[in-house]
């Protein structure tokens, strides 16, 4: 009878001691993005190793930039603070594989989102930050108002690029002649342009206003406000992984919704005595959605009062206040001539 | 002792100097018209507030005018998505209205008659300036249905991107003929404001 009962005791000490090891196992290795970020306590972001622009470190180590201050919106929605986002420079060719074996939490790196990418790196772009293409720089002198007027232009491109493909879709579509002028290095591109061996230059747009800036003189040359192709670009999050999805998605389309209803990172304070509905919602004063999230309910503040909305990034970091002056064309609100447009928040 | 003198009143000399320099700049952003001062035409507008073509997605037709009073961009809408935008100067907080007007009437050069309600907010303006080169109606005017306000030049380049006016619309001299030129009487106006929290 006493062995018996000894027995069992040793048998339900060895199960409770299993069940620990199996819990702290569990929690160790739980694949869920949100839980691990939470412990270690920052968000990894692989971004761009130096964009201007969109992310790029000064020499203190200081990053900024449009992809950079996304990610730290993201921290700020988790932890009430945006320095708690960590950057972890990827090159291009490695980025996916790098997000896949988890060595970041969220790719923020000037990434278009395509199928083909989704599908073959078992990845999930949740919502496009910014509409780019390829398009046209030329000199304002020539005087032209569209693409479609490039007809016989010397056009340089960077050989091996999908704008050089672009390019030769476009003009092949239009029935449009032109001569292709190719350079393995984007700077000998740029130098061609700027000598006049070549009427345009063509590239992606952000990439163009970037161009710009290193030419003898940036003033003299414009670029056209059309795209001939579809390159938006997004932050990338691992696929499964529906908690941590749903955080990144809806930071995004809340700084977005933000703007749209004028609340900004100065107002924050008179918005959160808003009674306007739609106010209420995205400020936390009514409903619970931030703890829907696995959040607290005032992380649109927390995004807004450190980051600001969608628009105080882009002016900041690329718009009108930025050395880049890229005007907000596709990327302004859907209501203002652009096509940038969130769910609403209800 | 005069030399004790003299410091302290060079002392109070430059005190009040900077007091009164830090006064005029804390000042300097509600400056508003000077009229009288010549328009210098030759001034240079931040990129941002000059006259360029840019995408612009929108329902209404081609030669419609949006005002975009937040962002200081009148757009003049284009045909296949695009419109030419103009960098703008507008009402003071408080003096920010929307809606959709149309145009009633256009001159050229202007005569300037503030109206009542501007002359008893500031009555040292004139009661009447007739239109020329010192007038703060600069070189066009475009009249907004049947309110006070206008779509107008300057005489201060400088304040393009700000908000000065009493809730007219300024543009560059050069940039309001060239709109002016484009738009017969008639055109559709949009007047669109920040959302109120």
């Amino acid at each position: 009878m006493m062995r018996t009962f000894r027995g069992g005791l040793l048998i339900g000490l060895a199960v409770a001691v299993l069940v620990g090891v199996l819990a702290v196992i569990y929690e160790f290795y739980d694949t869920r993005t949100l839980k691990r970020t939470v412990r270690r306590g920052e968000v990894l972001c692989g971004v761009n190793k130096g964009l201007p622009g969109f992310s790029i470190p000064d020499d203190k180590g200081n990053w900024t930039g449009f992809d950079v201050d996304f990610c730290r919106a993201v921290a700020a929605a988790i932890f009430n603070d945006p320095s708690k986002a960590k950057f972890v420079p990827l090159d291009a060719s490695e980025r996916f594989k790098e997000l896949q074996s988890r060595k970041v939490d969220i790719l923020s790196r000037n990434s278009t989102w395509s199928m083909a990418r989704e599908l073959d790196y078992d990845l999930y772009f949740p919502a496009v930050a910014y509409y780019d293409g390829a398009g046209f720089m030329l000199p304002r002198a020539r005087n032209k108002e569209t693409s479609l007027d490039l007809t016989g232009s010397k056009v340089c491109v960077q050989a091996g690029t999908t704008t050089a493909l672009n390019v030769s879709d476009y003009f092949r579509a239009n029935n449009m002649k032109y001569e292709e002028v190719k350079f393995d290095k984007l700077d000998d591109v740029v130098k061609a342009y700027d000598t006049g061996k070549c009427d345009t230059l063509s590239a992606d747009v952000s990439q163009l206003y970037a161009l710009r800036l290193n030419l003898s003189k940036p003033g003299d040359n414009m670029i056209l406000p059309d795209m001939i192709s579809k390159e938006p670009l997004a932050p990338v999050v691992r696929q499964r992984d529906d908690d941590w999805m749903m955080i990144v998605k809806w930071t995004l389309y809340a700084m977005i919704n933000a703007e749209e209803l004028g609340v900004s990172s100065e107002n924050i304070d008179e918005a959160l005595k808003s009674k306007k509905p739609e106010v209420m919602r995205l400020v936390g004063t009514e409903g619970n959605y931030g703890e829907q999230l696995g959040l607290t309910k005032d992380w649109v503040v927390r995004i807004i009062r450190t980051v600001g909305n969608y628009g105080e990034m882009y002016e900041r970091n690329i718009g009108e206040k930025s050395k880049l002056k890229i005007p907000r064309g596709m990327n302004q609100l859907w209501n203002a001539g652009g096509v940038q447009y969130a769910p609403p928040m209800r | 002792m005069t030399d004790y003198r003299r410091l302290t009143g060079a002392f109070i000399a430059a005190l009040s100097l900077v007091l009164t320099t830090s006064y005029a700049s804390a000042q300097q952003p509600d400056r508003g018209d000077e009229p009288g001062l010549i328009a210098d035409d030759a001034y240079q507008l931040d990129p941002e507030w000059q006259k360029q073509v840019v995408y612009f997605r929108t329902t209404e037709a081609p030669g419609t005018i949006i005002v975009s009073t937040a962002e200081r961009h009148l757009y003049l809408v284009q045909p296949g998505g695009r419109a030419i935008r103009y960098g703008i100067g507008v009402g003071r907080d408080g003096f920010q209205w929307q809606g959709l007007v149309t145009i009633t009437n256009k001159k050229e050069w202007p005569d300037w008659t503030p109206p009542a309600e501007m002359i008893q907010r500031q009555p040292y303006l004139p009661r009447f300036m007739a239109g020329g080169p010192g007038n703060p109606l600069g070189a066009r005017a475009m009249y907004l249905g049947t309110t006070v306000y206008r779509i107008h030049g300057t005489n201060r380049p400088d304040t393009i991107g700000t908000k000065v006016s009493s809730g007219c619309f300024r543009l560059v001299n050069n940039d309001v003929a060239d709109l002016y030129d484009r738009v017969p009487v008639g055109t559709k106006v949009v007047i669109r404001q920040k959302p109120e929290l």
